[in-house]
């Protein structure tokens, strides 16, 4: 067994009774592509706490081929999806990009930085993303550029999609760009950090997002561990679950071991539900009052002939009281 | 008056529910838009249609409510307007909508529906709504019947209720079936706006149909469904109407909203003129329904007596 893990056992027998404390009971999933989740996903989701998602514009698995699929996908986002998460009592935000992988197919990227300010400036759209590199190539570059002038210019949020390879080096690239354009560096979120590479995120002022994945990038364990050690100021843990391995329920399980390894309560809010709250809020597209307050799930609203129920009776809850 | 200025009226009584510098930047926005000289692109008429959102804030996506009098003068500025349902910031971009001073030509008709092309869910709905106030409606046949297609309820009632629009303009395809769907959806069909003139052999076979449906299918049937006979249900209506009375055996008459489709039952009695039937009920033991045959007897069957019925949530 791992040397954290040992810590960690010790660390249990610190806690006084592990059934009296309770686990928060609001969650805020701030990365989850949620357009390629089921509804299993939701009801799991929402029985499991998470009051809240956003869903950042990404690639679908493989490369669109016209512009026209964008202003689909798009449109879904402010659309369709979001009226499937509020079937399930989820508040559904999204983030508007062109993301690095398909920046490189020039001429369509072209395309759709035009039609780009079309969607970004929509209602419940909390901030430009995921932006960034992928390859680090100069046609990615020169689609981040243009909407990182995008966002300054609107005075909007960046979501950074941080790259899988040279991922230390693409991190601080992506930030002094984002610096170097005027973006506000309280307005930054990087993604998929780890521990090699959240640190200089931090001393930048920017905000750290980790993605809790099964098998790679980060995990829960070491995520208990990395604020444990850190503490969770401008932390914040999402799942990025989509098509691939990944789990819609990374973050409650996250905040789960946090409770179980003894870790205040607080540090679990501020990292699985406050911060990200507080960095996307700047956007003025959460109604954080509204979302802090009673959150009944009505699913016998619904898009008519693609009812999600099927056939099922609705499930309409009674107000249940935030805690 | 105009629908415009009644709006901007409605807008500006309510400035405490929009945010810090929004009336301005409407104000500003409005002018913008209707200026003759430059005519703003179609993107950036899109980009101050979804900017109003941002800019009027969260209060003003809430439901907003208007006076009586408020609703009265709607409809008497454009019959069969309702704007009761609205919302402070539906009424925003409508305002905007109606500011282009090219609403007649061409250019006005590409700039909305590149504007319909690129909405959110909140922009189509007030792009609905204003369909009853642009100029030569027939030109926006096509896009009020692509509403009717739509998956999200919120759309659907903006594009069909409260609106003289579909009445107007629809053919009876697109008439009947967003009437039915509106029973599909559970929103109130009597909102339907003047939804008696457009009644039809054909609708009133459809639900029918869709009756029979949902009996072979042991639900309850949707208490709306009976304003779609009128005069036309013939042997049928009035056999399914019977069959609904019928239900009064198995149920607990307390029970008011188990009662509502019985009820409306009663009353399709007397939109078909069934007036032998309707005094026997009249003189029989139960007041609810002898109250409804009454109102049918009166001649006052008409669909707005629906509006005393809620629509329960769909099974």
């Amino acid at each position: 067994m791992p040397t954290k893990m040992l810590g960690a056992a010790s660390r249990f027998l610190r806690l006084p009774d592990l059934k009296s404390m309770s686990l928060p009971k609001r969650f805020f999933d701030p990365h989850i592509h949620m357009s390629s989740r089921t509804t299993n996903c939701y009801e799991e989701m929402a029985a499991a706490g998470i009051r809240a998602v956003i869903e950042p514009a990404f690639w679908l698995g493989q490369p669109r081929t016209n512009v026209g699929s964008f202003i689909d996908y798009f449109s879904s986002l402010i659309g369709f999806e979001r009226f499937r998460a509020s079937q399930f009592g989820i508040q559904h935000y999204c983030t508007i990009g062109l993301n690095s992988k398909e920046a490189n197919d020039e001429g369509l990227a072209r395309e759709v930085l035009e039609i780009l300010p079309r969607f970004a400036l929509k209602e419940g759209v909390v901030a430009i993303g995921e932006i960034g590199y992928d390859e680090i190539t100069p046609a990615e570059e020169k689609a981040y550029l243009a909407q990182l002038e995008f966002a300054v210019e609107h005075d909007m949020v960046v979501m950074v999609h941080s790259p899988h390879r040279d991922k230390h080096n693409g991190i601080l690239r992506s930030m002094d760009v984002a610096a170097e354009v005027g973006l506000d560096m309280d307005k930054l979120v990087i993604d998929h950090n780890n521990e090699e590479t959240y640190k200089a995120v931090l001393d930048r002022g920017c905000w750290a997002a980790f993605t809790i994945y099964p098998h790679t990038k980060m995990d829960s364990v070491r995520m208990v561990d990395l604020i444990e050690a850190n503490g969770p100021e401008r932390i914040i843990v999402d799942s990025s679950a989509d098509w691939g391995i990944s789990d819609h329920l990374s973050v409650p399980k996250t905040a789960q071991l946090m409770l179980e390894r003894g870790i205040d309560p607080a540090w679990i809010e501020k990292s699985c539900w406050s911060n990200a709250l507080e960095v996307y809020g700047k956007s003025g597209q959460i109604d954080v009052d509204r979302l802090n307050r009673d959150h009944p799930v009505d699913q016998t609203q619904m898009f008519g002939d693609s009812t999600i129920l099927r056939g099922q009776v609705p499930r309409v809850d009674a107000p249940v009281s935030a805690s | 008056m105009s629908t415009q200025v009644l709006l901007r009226t409605y807008i500006e009584s309510r400035a405490s529910q929009i945010l810090d510098g929004g009336l301005e930047w409407l104000e500003s926005a409005a002018t913008e838009i209707g200026s003759r000289e430059t005519l703003v692109s179609d993107s950036r008429f899109g980009a101050l249609l979804s900017l109003a959102s941002r800019k009027l804030g969260h209060e003003a996506r809430q439901p907003w409510s208007l006076s009586a009098m408020e609703i009265e003068s709607a409809g008497i500025l454009r019959d069969g307007w309702n704007p009761a349902n609205w919302t402070l910031l539906v009424a925003a971009r409508v305002h905007l909508i109606l500011s282009r001073p090219d609403l007649e030509s061409q250019s006005g008709a590409d700039a909305i529906e590149s504007a319909f092309r690129f909405a959110d869910e909140g922009e189509l709905c007030a792009l609905y709504r204003s369909l009853a106030h642009l100029p030569n409606g027939k030109r926006f046949v096509w896009r009020a019947a692509e509403g009717c297609r739509t998956n999200m309820v919120s759309v659907f009632e903006a594009d069909v209720l409260d609106t003289p629009f579909p009445t107007e303009h629809f053919d009876d395809v697109a008439f009947n079936q967003a009437a039915i769907k509106a029973l599909f959806v559970g929103v109130p069909l009597w909102r339907l706006w003047s939804l008696d003139r457009r009644l039809s052999p054909e609708l009133a076979r459809m639900a029918l149909d869709l009756a029979d449906e949902r009996r072979s299918a042991g639900r309850v049937i949707q208490t709306d469904l009976w304003l779609c006979l009128g005069t036309f249900g013939g042997e049928r209506g009035f056999a399914a109407i019977e069959t609904e009375i019928a239900r009064l055996d198995t149920i607990d008459a307390a029970d008011e909203e188990a009662m509502f489709g019985i009820r409306a039952a009663v009353l399709a009695l007397g939109r078909a003129g069934a007036t032998e039937r309707l005094r026997e009920i009249c003189a029989g033991s139960h007041p609810a329904l002898a109250a409804e045959a009454e109102i049918g007897l009166a001649g006052d069957a008409n669909q707005n007596a629906w509006s005393r019925f809620t629509v329960p949530a769909l099974t």
